[in-house]
């Protein structure tokens, strides 16, 4: 029980740590000009793209795909920061030190970020109502809050593998730029899937989003729960495996960085 | 003048030898711009395969841009940081000089995602790609790279003023892309904001680009375009003339200069 | 004509204080100083940090306008005549900032003699004898982050002479640096003297501004508090004896309580690893002793060695500045 605890405290530590540092830079203004306005610019140009391509009556694939995939800007970039941050400040050593349980410390620092990709998601949709006229009537809202839920914690576990990814290698921004532009072609988002050639197709599946993005598009326009289960279920497990392989990840670089003696390079 | 332009050309190289290596830089220069061609191509290509030309002339105007806005945000705000910039203030060299040269290199570099594009729709999705009316294309290109700059020279002394504008650029990107009519007409847009797109002189590039390459251009249209760009060309540099004033008498009177 | 004249130049700065209820605060960087320093001269300003050397240096150097007061440069006033300064001058600011780390030494040089408007030609031959000057000859195409801090401050003595400046800034050159680098880069400025040209030097070593400086003026909350020779300023000092009393761990409220004693002129304290020096001035030589060992064994501070000695010049440096040294 005292485990249990303690455990808990380091996940909710975590959560608070990562909470500070996401809003140690924080400024009213330009985090309304990130996350109000931005996502804003985003919808619009990629809809008014795809509506070019494919005419008007598409406008809500497209302002949907990405009002989804603005859970990536907390996912992503949010996550890699909160755990690639321990690098540059270097207290990554006093980390290796304790015997604090590593997963349960960057579950909690993904904790804040998906709490705000939520709510950059919800912002997004709402953007997508006002401008872009989607209909949310026919929609079943607890379906949809729970898809926004799954994909967001998804596509936050790729954030978590990429965080542990920028322990290792040296510019996280550079990977974090790359992966949310590789979310905004390959998941659906803006192309049909079925526009890629199949070998692309099986790679999209791969990524978190792409279930999700699919689920929140047919429960916007009426299916069912029972509808996306099967979708919501796929991406609930593409987010585990992730978040898994980012344990490992971790893990191994954390004995290689003891066992070089490369630590303090960190 | 001779002396300014040796500065303009030192600080060309040296920026290029900065960010060739800067991984920031190549997103922003290849990796962006190639991904947002690949979506533009199975989004706008599926229907109109003759349109290629369109999509990397317009994907190449949208890494033109980033690269601009996001170095331009930086030529000045990363010598405040570096403590390079009180070395230039102090020196008989004008700081507009020095960043002219940067913004001349990064307009040159994201000329590359133009090419790179070419060649991703060229040799991999393997599109028919002609210019169709090569010489006013080039001539236009021409003149592309120097409203930019003027542009850039606009960017960099509003960023220093105002440091809390920097948070903006993240949402400064996609309005030009939109208001550019870089991958879609503006026809598109509501009529409302058509005035916008007017007074930016990448919407007249993107413009004069697309009709010269598709080969729809007409001569008047040609003209009308590059006076337009010459124009606001001229407006910018005169407004970022002042700003820099603003800049340097703040600074110095502010203390603001080495801060950070 | 002096190379430098000062006269009661003063700066202050407002400061944003306060994240929510936010006001600005005056503070007095420089309070009102003057000074002429000769063409050839190497004149010191020494005082502790914060004194306001730096700001006196980048007013001098153009970077900062006076909130009042005046000053010229090689008879060019400071604010009207800035563009004519630019060129006579060059300055370093202590620290490794203001260099581009990505590129190499070399590269460096080169677009700073561009600035300066270095003919090309000109510019090779000095960038080659400076780097020999600094003993940065045959590392110059290594890039500069992975130059010591001592390197990356000679560079700094390379790139502000490219120009041939007339008059020199100098704003805590050694700072950081280790005493070899310290000492080598002391014959750098030396050198510069013998080559005729005119250098303000702001340092808070006092053996530093002792060792280099014809004219010393120390500086204290923005003030000139004595302008001498080196040997006028001991003067300051001749009527003191200096105690030095080794103790461990002493609170600021006892040197405080040392500071009441009526035949203590100043009190000063030095951390030396786990024990201090306190060093006291006072006329009455050994003759205060028992005074301060009684008072510190009442406050129950344990003693070590105590010594009487003669004042040097770092005495006088800290009478003047109120042992804030």
């Amino acid at each position: 029980m005292k485990r249990l605890s303690n455990s808990f405290r380091i996940f909710l530590g975590g959560a608070v740590l990562s909470y500070k540092a996401l809003f140690r830079w924080f400024r009213l203004e330009p985090y309304l000009a990130t996350k109000i306005i931005a996502p804003l610019t985003q919808i619009l140009f990629f809809t008014f793209l795809g509506t070019f391509a494919t005419g008007r009556d598409t406008a809500s694939f497209y302002a949907i795909g990405n009002a989804i995939q603005l859970t990536a800007m907390s996912g992503i970039y949010g996550v890699t920061m909160s755990v690639g941050g321990e690098r540059n400040e270097g207290t990554l050593i006093y980390l290796f030190g304790s015997p604090a349980n590593r997963m349960l410390t960057f579950l909690g620092r993904a904790l804040v970020h998906i709490i705000d990709g939520m709510l950059g998601v919800v912002i997004g949709l709402t953007w997508a109502g006002l401008l872009v006229g989607v209909d949310y009537s026919p929609a079943n809202l607890p379906a949809l809050g729970l898809t926004v839920f799954i994909t967001t914690v998804s596509t936050s576990g790729l954030g978590l593998l990429m965080g542990c990814l920028s322990l290792v290698t040296v510019n996280v921004m550079f990977i974090n730029n790359t992966i949310y532009f590789l979310l905004l072609v390959f998941s659906g988002a803006n192309v049909p899937l079925s526009n890629f050639p199949v070998w692309i197709q099986h790679a999209a599946y791969a990524l978190p989003l792409t279930r999700g993005i699919q689920a929140a598009r047919l429960v916007i326009s009426g299916s069912s729960f029972t509808d996306v289960a099967p979708l919501l279920a796929g991406e609930a497990l593409i987010g585990v495996v992730y978040v898994f392989v980012g344990y490992l990840l971790f893990s191994w670089f954390e004995i290689t960085a003891k066992r070089r003696g490369t630590l303090e390079a960190y | 003048m001779i002396a300014n332009l040796r500065v303009v050309r030192t600080a060309f190289e040296l920026e290029v030898k900065q960010q060739a290596v800067d991984l920031f830089m190549i997103f922003g220069v290849v990796i962006q711009p190639l991904l947002i061609a690949i979506m533009a191509i199975y989004m706008l290509l599926e229907r109109d395969p003759s349109r290629g030309i369109y999509v990397v002339v317009g994907s190449g105007m949208t890494g033109l841009w980033s690269s601009l806005l996001f170095s331009g945000t930086f030529h000045i705000n990363a010598e405040r940081f570096m403590g390079t910039l009180e070395g230039i203030v102090a020196s008989p060299s004008s700081l507009a000089v020095v960043v002219m040269g940067k913004t001349l290199a990064s307009v040159s570099m994201s000329l590359l995602s133009m090419i790179f594009s070419y060649g991703l729709a060229s040799l991999i999705f393997r599109f028919p790609l002609s210019v169709a009316q090569p010489v006013p294309f080039c001539l236009s290109l021409l003149i592309t790279v120097l409203v930019f700059i003027a542009f850039g020279l606009l960017i960099s002394p509003l960023m220093a003023v105002n440091l809390s504008l920097s948070g903006w650029v993240n949402a400064l990107e996609y309005p030009m892309y939109i208001l550019g009519g870089f991958l879609f007409p503006i026809l598109l847009l509501p009529g409302w904001s058509n005035p916008l797109s007017y007074v930016l002189a990448p919407y007249w590039a993107a413009r004069v680009l697309h009709a010269t390459s598709s080969g729809a251009a007409t001569l008047p249209d040609i003209l009308l375009s590059w006076s337009m760009m010459l124009i606001l060309g001229c407006i910018y540099v005169g407004a970022s003339y002042r700003l820099f004033r603003i800049v340097l008498r703040r600074a110095r009177v502010d203390a603001t200069l080495s801060l950070m | 004509m002096n190379a430098i004249e000062v006269r009661d130049l003063r700066r202050v700065f407002r400061a944003t204080i306060g994240t929510i209820r936010r006001r600005t605060k005056e503070v007095i960087g420089v309070d009102g100083i003057s000074f002429d320093v000769r063409q050839g001269e190497l004149f010191g300003l020494l005082g502790p940090n914060g004194a306001g050397k730096t700001t006196t240096v980048k007013m001098l150097t153009t970077l900062l306008i006076p909130t009042a007061g005046s000053a010229t440069i090689l008879g060019h006033d400071l604010v009207d005549e800035a563009a004519a300064i630019r060129p006579l001058i060059g300055f370093i600011f202590g620290g490794e900032r203001g260099l581009y780390w990505r590129l190499s030494a070399k590269d460096n040089l080169r677009y700073f003699a561009d600035l300066y408007h270095v003919d090309p030609g000109v510019a090779r031959r000095r960038i080659a004898e400076l780097l020999q000057l600094v003993g940065l000859s045959g590392r110059e195409n290594e890039r500069v982050e992975g130059y010591s801090r001592g390197m990356r401050q000679r560079l700094h003595v390379a790139r502000c002479l490219l120009h041939d400046p007339q008059v020199l800034f100098l704003d805590e050159p050694t700072m950081g640096l280790d005493p070899v680098g310290a000492r080598e880069l002391r014959q750098v400025v030396k050198n510069l003297v013998s080559q005729k040209k005119t250098v303000l030097l702001t340092t808070h070593y006092m053996f530093e501004a002792d060792a280099l400086c014809e004219r010393v003026a120390v500086i204290n909350h923005g003030r000139i508090v004595a302008l001498n020779t080196p040997e006028g300023l001991k003067r300051h000092v001749e009527d003191l004896s200096v105690i030095e009393v080794e103790v461990f761990g002493i609170a600021p409220t006892m040197v405080d309580s040392l500071r009441q004693l009526p035949d203590v002129d100043t009190v000063s304290v030095e951390d030396r690893d786990q024990k201090q020096a306190l060093r006291v001035h006072s006329h009455l030589g050994s003759a205060i002793v028992p005074q301060i060992m009684q008072r510190l064994d009442g406050d129950g501070v344990k003693v070590g060695r105590v010594t009487v000695r003669e004042p040097t010049l770092e005495d006088a440096y800290v009478r003047l500045v109120g042992g804030e040294a």
